[in-house]
């Protein structure tokens, strides 16, 4: 029996991304299906995304160059630090000293390559779904919420790629974000009428591997569509 | 390994080698001449590229194509080749057909110093043959994707193309943002995915369905298999299943906010439900023996189950 609870979980987060796993930890993780789906997902995050290191091609540099741009405009990386190591385009990311992020630095500096984008943002949106449910819920949008800034940054980013662009594809991509949106709106309503609709929140989870999804494309189309 | 392709020009084709790209230029003065007769019948002056390439194949070959926009036509031959014909009417883009091993790879890509490109100007139209037992990856972001007679796996991803199957079989998986899909009398295994497309699945032979849309509507009107597992999902929109009086399937329905009509009298379920129990307007039960399986799932759309005329 394990005398850990979710929000406990959570704040050991970084330890258990590292591979430091304490009982205690494995016990709560054995009794809380959510908190055991949560970090299997983000394990198969970080398989996915260490695979992407070998799997992939080479993006053109100016891709990687936009985004680091992006991202230290958005503060997410800072210019130091890892910068630089691969012509100048490897990037590190700025671990927000109050959330604890250092497995997050480790896993996204060791991808050298734009295809993090994606897998940023996945992490963000899993991790967003994954504390709204063990901790009660709370939207991601709130400002209590400890992601929101970086998931907000990052859909303004992915956004952002595909902005200006008049083509038919990136008209689709934002009409259907669009679409995506008001279903995590109408989900989020009634998960919160309803907190033990497991339906609902599993619409819910559905609706927000779909913004994920369309994120990711945004991102890796942005280039093509411009 | 590469291989250099072989060449078969078509008989009615003017091209004499189906390597060589062919411009088709309208000189000045010929084209002063033609324009006001084109203007007449609708017709724009314009040049296209026109390239044909063939490959020979060893079984089950595997075929790539990556196009942002077009139209996408592959078809099943008996021979053991893989024939490329690719048009387009920008000279900003060219389409690349390579062969490593049994693997054929196209690719519509800008030329280089080419600026970014209207969505016009990226255009190709591709018709393709195929061995029938071929394995098909078909990237088209806009444009429209029809596959026929294909026996093997296929993967085709799109934005707003739609997709349309026919006499396919294998392991297919569609995925769109918002192109629609039809699947006519395919087989095997169908798993497709959408945001706003609008699904048709009629005829079917598969003995595993998954489909989801968020917006869009299903239309479900095939046979369901022994042992076979239908799973159709959406947020909005109506689902709709027709059966005959011969099926046998046991059915879970559900819509949380929508309505479920039902014209299949059911009986108790013969197997155990792991649906979640206590909201939504929902049913289950038996259809004959229920050897099937039919899960169908709205978040406030409506599902219809109806007797097929």
């Amino acid at each position: 029996m394990s005398t850990m609870g979710c929000s406990q979980f959570i704040e050991q987060l970084d330890s258990w991304m590292e591979g430091r796993r304490e009982a205690d930890a494995r016990a709560h993780v054995r009794e809380c299906s959510r908190c055991r789906l949560f970090a299997e997902d983000l394990d198969a995050i970080q398989s996915s995304a260490a695979a992407l290191t070998v799997a992939d091609p080479e993006p053109p540099a100016r891709i990687w160059t936009a985004l680091r741009e992006q991202l230290i405009e958005e503060g997410l990386i800072s210019e130091g630090g890892r910068a630089g190591s691969r012509n100048g385009s490897r990037i590190g990311v700025a671990t927000p000293a109050s959330q604890g992020l250092s497995w997050l630095d480790g896993l996204f500096a060791a991808i050298p390559r734009p295809a993090v984008a994606s897998a940023y943002l996945i992490l963000l949106c899993a991790l967003a779904l994954g504390l709204a449910g063990p901790l009660g819920f709370r939207a991601p949008q709130s400002p209590s919420f400890p992601f929101s800034t970086q998931l907000q940054n990052a859909e303004r980013s992915a956004v952002s790629s595909v902005r200006g662009s008049q083509s038919a594809v990136s008209s689709s991509l934002s009409h259907n974000l669009a679409i995506v949106d008001n279903y995590i709106t109408l989900c989020e309503k009634s998960v919160q009428e309803e907190p033990d609709n497991e339906v609902a929140r599993d619409y819910l989870y559905q609706a927000y591997r779909q913004k994920v999804d369309l994120l990711a494309q945004m991102t890796e189309r942005g280039d093509t569509i411009q | 390994m590469s291989t250099q392709p072989s060449f078969h020009p078509l008989p009615q084709s003017p091209i004499s080698s189906p390597y060589r790209t062919t411009r088709l230029r309208i000189p000045p003065r010929a084209a002063s001449l033609l324009l006001p007769g084109l203007l007449l019948i609708g017709i724009s002056p314009a040049w296209a590229d026109h390239m044909e390439k063939h490959f020979k194949v060893d079984a089950r070959p595997e075929i790539t194509l990556h196009n942002p926009n077009g139209t996408v036509t592959v078809k099943a031959w008996t021979k053991s080749e893989v024939m490329v014909i690719a048009t387009h009417t920008s000279d900003q883009v060219e389409v690349d057909a390579t062969q490593t091993g049994n693997r054929v790879d196209i690719m519509t890509h800008p030329l280089s110093g080419a600026a970014a490109l209207a969505s016009g100007d990226s255009r190709a139209d591709f018709e393709i043959r195929v061995p029938e037992d071929a394995e098909l990856q078909i990237h088209d972001d806009s444009g429209a994707v029809s596959v026929n007679s294909v026996l093997g796996d296929m993967n085709v991803e799109t934005v707003g193309a739609g997709v349309d199957l026919s006499d396919d079989a294998g392991y297919l998986t569609v995925k769109t943002i918002d192109g629609s899909f039809q699947c006519l009398r395919c087989a095997g295994r169908i798993e497709v995915s959408s945001i706003s497309g609008n699904f048709k699945l009629v005829d079917l032979r598969s003995y595993q369905v998954r489909a989801q849309t968020s917006k869009g509507n299903i239309l479900f009107d095939g046979e369901f298999m022994p042992n076979g597992m239908y799973e159709m999902k959406n947020y909005s929109g109506v689902i709709e299943v027709r059966f005959s009086p011969g099926d046998s399937f046991d059915l879970s329905a559900r819509s949380l906010k929508g309505r479920v009509n039902n014209e299949a009298k059911l009986s108790p379920p013969n197997h155990p439900q792991h649906f979640y129990s206590g909201f939504g307007n929902s049913l289950f039960g038996s259809f004959n023996s229920g050897r099937a399986k039919v899960e169908l799932s709205s978040f406030d759309g409506t599902i219809n189950i109806l007797k097929r005329n």
